[in-house]
């Protein structure tokens, strides 16, 4: 029987093995690929290894794009984004889970049909709320659309039903009113919610391209996707300078994953979607 | 969870202070800035160089260069003309030029013409006509690109095969593609890819058909002479000596030319630079007329540099927009070797910008150029294009059926634009 069990476990493990290297490739293919040639990127049949490792591509990116407000802007707008959506949407999400108010239902229903709608839609009214704001071209421009989300709500709000309305009795009976509950009893038992929300935010909000790239144009306001970008050629890419940026973009993420990946799986697991 | 509620509210805070100080607070000066809207980032340097010079001659004008993606510069050019903020000076294409012009999103130039500063005899007749609509002209000529035979010469000289000249036509070419075609070594004498630009409408016009009416109102592909330059195509599909479309859907064609598996492919002139850069086909390749059908053609497209008709610095607008049509634009460009200026004459220097390939082919193309078709709306029956064509290039249905299906189709979408 021990034997039996350490086969299967064998097994498991070569299972295991191999799927992380099938994770693990497309990085590992990045880091390599950021390191040739352009004559190498276009070799068909690709070449692994680079002959010799172009450390000056990612000097060059680094020259040619103003990377320094790249990070800035994605970092200012993204935690903007995640304190936003963590505060806004908790509230919200308070509020329909645990008040009763005359049309809470069609408010909600009308909040869902946000869901609904595919984000493209609000490109164009979105860009002229910006547009007569005097907000183009701006970081608030980035921040301000992203700072709440129907879909933070709905996930919030699933939390904050599921906790025992005793809690919430026992707290009145102690004479606190609705703000007095949401911050000091129930905030804290959602913990899980916020957190899975956080990190959503923050990975949305790194990695969003489309409306940065509409609502901003100066390199010096993008984000490092919508920078990232601009890297593409019209007719031919070099994919060696353009993979030299993304090791540049994604190495904060990965080290936030890597110290957060506890939470970051937690997060997934709770809500069950990606 | 007090402190930490408190200490991310504060940054929360904090951030948005910082990013409303961060906002442009305009420079107080006079100076007036211009946005010059471009899609491609490998034509940037150049850009910025002409942009360097413009402004050693005007010192009160600062131009900033916005590079967005190609696949984006689209939909956001379209976002900015109904939000009203469209770049002062911008690139143009040709499929989308009716759609802006038509829609007053464009400033006509004739007020330079007629003080004399830019003179639209110095650019190919072709490309003034691609960007003139209703008889009034709204850009002018940046660059071009036409379509060129690019071939492995070392495929040909392992098949004892002369390299092709200007003397080729179509059945010297099929018979050039056929003994090319090396089954035991995995070579094939053509990429027969289906693309319009590079491939398809060049035979349509050598072929004496046409894709478009003159009066953009009727499709050609119910043409038999249409049809043939189709044909043209499929038929060295169907007897091997191209690869399959579903070969070609795998590996990009300009894959299998890179890797020598293909041994002539028709592209266009922007493709110069990667050919030349690849570790494989960088000594081998070189580049020759389209063999000709029953008359020469090559497709002609080109971009131009446009002013947006609701513009508020009208006049440095225009005095930019014609430095970027001058000579000296058009040098600058040509040293980059990125595309061939639009400025007659200045195109030399670009032959010049690499010696090992014949580049002066892509120049006399041009004088037997058709503008690449367009129309107001362009990109919805490039779409049909695209899946009709995709299944005779399959070889699901006839050519003949493929192409009567797309010209009613097309001849549907056409209507709607009127």
């Amino acid at each position: 029987m021990p034997n039996a069990s350490k086969s299967s476990k064998g097994l498991i493990h070569i299972v295991l093995i191999i799927g992380a290297i099938i994770m693990v490739f497309p990085f590992i293919w990045m880091v390599l690929t950021s390191l040739k040639t352009f004559g190498e990127t276009t070799q068909v049949p690709p070449v692994i290894f680079p002959e010799k490792f172009q450390w000056e591509n990612y000097l060059n990116v680094f020259n040619s794009l103003p990377f320094l407000s790249f990070y800035w802007n994605t970092i200012v707008s993204t935690l903007a984004k995640v304190i936003g959506q963590v505060i806004f949407c908790s509230l919200a999400a308070y509020a329909f889970a645990r008040i009763k108010f005359p049309g809470r239902n069609f408010l909600f229903i009308l909040m869902l049909a946000v869901l609904m709608v595919p984000g493209q839609v609000f490109l164009l009214p979105q860009y002229m709320i910006m547009a007569k704001l005097d907000w183009l071209n701006t970081i608030q421009a980035l921040i301000v659309p992203g700072l709440f989300s129907a879909f933070g709500t709905f996930l919030l709000r699933q939390f904050f039903m599921s906790l025992p309305k005793e809690i919430e009795e026992a707290a009145r009976l102690d004479g606190c009113n609705h703000f007095q509950i949401y911050w000091h009893i129930m905030m804290p038992l959602v913990k899980p919610g916020l957190l899975a929300l956080a990190i959503f935010t923050s990975l949305w909000g790194w990695n969003d391209l489309l409306w940065p790239l509409i609502v901003n144009s100066s390199p010096d306001k993008m984000t490092l996707s919508a920078g990232l970008a601009s890297l593409q050629g019209q007719h031919y890419t070099n994919y060696a300078i353009l993979m030299a940026g993304t090791v540049l973009a994604i190495w904060p993420m990965i080290l936030i994953f890597i110290f957060l990946q506890k939470q970051f799986i937690e997060g997934i697991s709770i809500t069950g979607s990606k | 969870m007090k402190k930490l509620c408190l200490i991310l509210v504060s940054v929360f805070l904090l951030c948005l202070v910082s990013a409303c100080s961060n906002s442009e607070s305009g420079s107080g000066s006079s100076k007036v800035t211009l946005r010059y809207g471009i899609w491609d980032k490998n034509q940037k340097p150049a850009m910025q160089k002409i942009v360097d010079e413009f402004q050693k001659k005007h010192p009160e004008i600062n131009v900033k260069i916005e590079v967005t993606p190609y696949d984006q510069y689209w939909t956001k050019l379209e976002t900015a003309a109904t939000g009203k903020s469209l770049p002062d000076v911008f690139w143009m294409n040709g499929p989308n030029f009716i759609k802006y012009s038509s829609n007053d999103m464009l400033m006509p130039i004739n007020n330079l013409t007629k003080k004399d500063k830019v003179n639209l005899g110095n650019y190919p007749k072709a490309l003034v006509n691609l960007y003139t609509f209703k008889g009034k002209t709204y850009g002018i000529p940046k660059d071009f690109d036409t379509i060129g035979l690019f071939y492995n010469k070392k495929l040909f000289d392992e098949a004892h095969i002369p390299y092709p000249d200007e003397t080729w036509d179509w059945d010297k070419l099929k018979a050039a593609a056929k003994k090319l075609t090396n089954k035991e070594k995995g070579v094939w004498g053509i990429a027969a890819r289906m693309e319009n630009q590079a491939g398809f409408y060049n035979t349509i016009y050598q072929n004496g058909g046409y894709v478009i009416s003159d009066d953009k109102k009727k499709s050609g592909y119910d043409q038999p002479e249409t049809i043939g330059g189709l044909k043209f195509w499929i038929d060295m599909i169907k007897d091997g000596s191209s690869p399959t479309q579903a070969q070609m859907t795998e590996t990009t064609p300009s894959a299998l030319f890179e890797s020598g598996k293909v041994a002539m492919i028709y592209d266009g002139s922007w493709m110069q630079i990667e050919y030349e850069q690849n570790e494989y086909t960088k000594d081998k390749v070189d580049v020759a007329p389209l063999p000709k059908g029953k008359k020469k053609a090559n497709i002609i497209h080109g971009l131009a540099n446009v002013v947006a008709a609701n513009t508020q610095h009208k006049k440095e607008a225009q005095e930019f927009l014609a430095f970027l049509g001058s000579k000296k634009a058009s040098l600058i460009q040509a040293k980059s070797g990125t595309v061939i200026p639009a400025y007659n004459g200045t195109q030399k220097l670009w032959v010049k910008s690499n010696p090992n390939v014949n580049l002066q082919v892509f120049i006399d193309s041009a004088k037997y150029a058709v503008p690449l078709p367009s129309s107001k709306n362009t990109s919805k029956w490039w779409d049909d294009e695209t899946k009709i064509l995709n299944k005779a290039w399959g070889l699901e249905i006839p050519v003949d059926e493929a192409a009567k299906t797309l010209a009613k189709k097309m001849n549907k979408d056409l209507a709607e634009e009127h």
